[in-house]
């Protein structure tokens, strides 16, 4: 009896956690399609390698360089408006690159001409590091647009190392966020789990019903059957909240009734809260597959009417051949 | 509630957490590009280990291949290709043994990525590969099966595998309904750098595969083959698919099954053999939708059709 509580309670916190994950990660796609993180980081990297670079023609003006970087017609061909691409093509760089150095000259660039290009410039980053590429490069212009290619790709993982920070702290905020919002504090609601067996019940019979749905992700599709070669990524029903469950997790979240100030109350309120963003944190997937391992310890271990889960099949009817 | 009952709640969520052995593929984005949708790869390829005779035929890793490990100049990763029904292609056989460790060789054949034996050691696309020293080391490319081999042309071993005793016996296949619902439940994180593109994953396994395919679109034509999307059946009369939805197949112009498939069209059905790869094509657009953000999917795989069953 204990043991059986004890895993329902489990089920219960887990599928809460679930719930909470699939909400942070949708805020967080939010976000990140709001604010635009990609494209701004990807324009900081580019900024910290041309941005202390006067041109002949701007003297005074340390970000003259950048400034035309992102008025070259091949830069130009990838924003859309105003919005910078949120990824550069290493060989567009040093293609971009070199023909500003040169002086946009007509016709094939030699290394003459990117000699010149470089001594014309005013003291800056980009003179004095693609002036240390070409001295490596033996005279060959493909040598040195492969160093120009390898000094972007060297500044890019930065951007991609700024980039997963930026995501793992943004995720952070969020789960802290809806935790606070939310008041989702684990002891909270695991306690009400295991003093409600309405609850606890109500709760592992939705626990159940998600199981059986799929897993939250994105799976890829191909809107033609006729083209092989051009899949889509879409997001699955796994990620959305149903009405059922918010109204679960209502009963079991919330700023509602009376409030403990207790010194006590409070270090386990931080605690709780604590406990739920690191859960939220582990992701949406990880609490899935969580959820259907205590459900079918469940199920194993009480109604042998229940039967293990089959691999899912669908059917799909002639007309209904399209992924 | 007791907290000795909070802690044991807790407990058993913490104790519950999976732990895969997985490694980190990292590929050239520019050559996931280039080979997402081809059915094969021409490398140049020193062969460094090879047994001297095939594997025998009956069942699990008794297909009848012969292995033969070493190091390219395309794929640039540990390496494994591998001839099938290689008792049947005697001339290659000879070329095989006659090669010297070090003589690059040319090949040709459909490329594979899977996690079957992956090691212990994540494996980035350009840096050096050691020597192997066994004809199986820690592995995650292939090329299986090879089509052309130091001139020696192997479109032909595109048959159904099995040896020259009369009667011959044939190789016995995994069957759909165990292979399948394995590859549909495969993990894999993808993550994109401006210039790579990192895939984690492992414990692959099931090779050969044998199945009914009923076309859920006409035939795509490219450089190499043929792609085309099915459905997949365990058996000709069964209406129940026992995959998600239609995966695609990866046929090699010149085989059998490739002119076979030329005389389908939606709706039919045809009793293949198969081996699964990663699917490039779903992993390059899932890099680029997501780029840094890492996600975990499914690993996207598609079959490559070696032969056409009875």
């Amino acid at each position: 009896m204990f043991g059986s509580t004890v895993v329902d309670v489990a089920i219960g916190l887990v599928f809460v956690y679930l719930l909470l994950a699939i909400i942070c990660t949708s805020a967080n796609e939010l976000l990140s399609g709001v604010t635009k993180s990609r494209a701004t980081l990807l324009t900081e990297g580019i900024r910290q390698l041309l941005g202390n670079q006067p041109t002949s023609s701007a003297k005074n003006s340390p970000e003259a360089l950048f400034e035309e970087f992102y008025r070259h017609s091949l830069i130009t061909s990838m924003m859309r408006g105003h919005r910078h691409p949120a990824y550069l093509p290493a060989r567009t760089f040093s293609t971009v690159l070199i023909d500003i150095l040169s002086k946009n000259r007509t016709g094939r660039v030699t290394v003459e001409d990117l000699e010149e290009g470089l001594n014309s410039l005013p003291d800056g980053d980009v003179k004095q590091s693609v002036s240390a590429i070409a001295r490596n490069a033996e005279r060959e212009l493909d040598d040195i647009q492969l160093g120009i290619e390898g000094w972007f790709e060297d500044a890019m993982d930065r951007v991609t190392g700024w980039y997963k920070r930026k995501t793992q702290v943004w995720t952070i905020i969020v789960a802290s966020l809806i935790t606070l919002l939310a008041n989702a504090d684990t002891v909270h609601i695991a306690r009400r789990l295991w003093q409600d067996p309405v609850l606890r019940s109500a709760v592992v019979e939705e626990a159940k019903t998600r199981a059986q749905k799929p897993r939250p992700s994105v799976t890829v599709e191909y809107p033609d059957p006729d083209d092989p070669t051009n899949p889509q990524v879409t997001s699955n029903e796994g990620n959305t909240v149903s009405a059922q469950e918010q109204a679960l997790l209502g009963q079991m979240l919330g700023w509602q009734g009376p409030f403990d100030n207790s010194k006590r109350a409070w270090m386990e309120r931080i605690l709780g809260w604590a406990l739920t963003i690191l859960a939220i944190c582990l992701g949406a997937p990880f609490w899935f597959d969580l959820l259907n391992k205590f459900v079918n310890i469940r199920s194993a271990g009480k109604s042998p009417a229940e039967k293990p889960k089959t691999p899912q099949k669908r059917k799909l009817a002639t007309a209904d051949k399209s992924p | 509630m007791k907290t000795r009952s909070l802690l044991a709640v807790l407990l058993l969520i913490s104790v519950s957490g999976v732990c895969r052995a997985d490694i980190t593929l990292a590929l050239n984005k520019s050559f996931v590009k280039k080979y997402k949708d081809r059915a094969t790869l021409t490398t140049n390829f020193q062969v460094d280990h090879h047994p001297t005779k095939p594997h025998d035929i009956g069942r699990s890793g008794d297909d009848g291949d012969i292995h033969m490990a070493g190091r390219d100049s395309v794929l640039k990763l540990p390496l494994v290709a591998e001839i099938i029904n290689a008792r049947f292609a005697p001339t290659a056989m000879q070329e095989l043994m006659e090669t010297v460790s070090d003589q690059a060789i040319s090949m040709t054949g459909a490329w594979r990525i899977w996690f079957e034996h992956p090691g212990h050691k994540d494996q980035i696309q350009g840096q050096t590969v050691k020597k192997p020293t066994t004809s199986n080391p820690d592995h995650v490319c292939e090329i299986h099966p090879i089509t052309k081999f130091s001139g020696v042309d192997l479109l032909t071993s595109f048959v159904e595998i099995k040896n020259q005793a009369v009667p011959p016996k044939i190789y016995e296949a995994y069957t759909a309904d165990v292979a399948f619902p394995f590859y549909e439940q495969l993990e894999a994180t993808i993550e994109a750098s401006n210039t790579a593109i990192m895939i984690v994953s492992g414990g692959s396994k099931y090779n050969y595969t044998e199945f009914y395919i009923e076309l859920a679109g006409n035939p795509k034509e490219v450089t190499d083959g043929y792609l085309v999307l099915a459905n997949v059946f365990q058996s000709d009369n069964d209406e129940d698919q026992v995959t998600a939805a239609p995966r695609r197949m990866v046929f090699v112009k010149g085989t059998e099954p490739a002119n076979k498939l030329l005389s389908l069209t939606q709706g039919d059905r045809l009793h293949v053999l198969g081996i699964p790869r990663v699917n490039l094509a779903e992993v390059y657009v899932l890099a680029q939708e997501h780029g840094a953000n890492e996600v975990t999917v499914n690993l996207p795989y598609e079959m490559i059709i070696v032969a056409v069953l009875p």
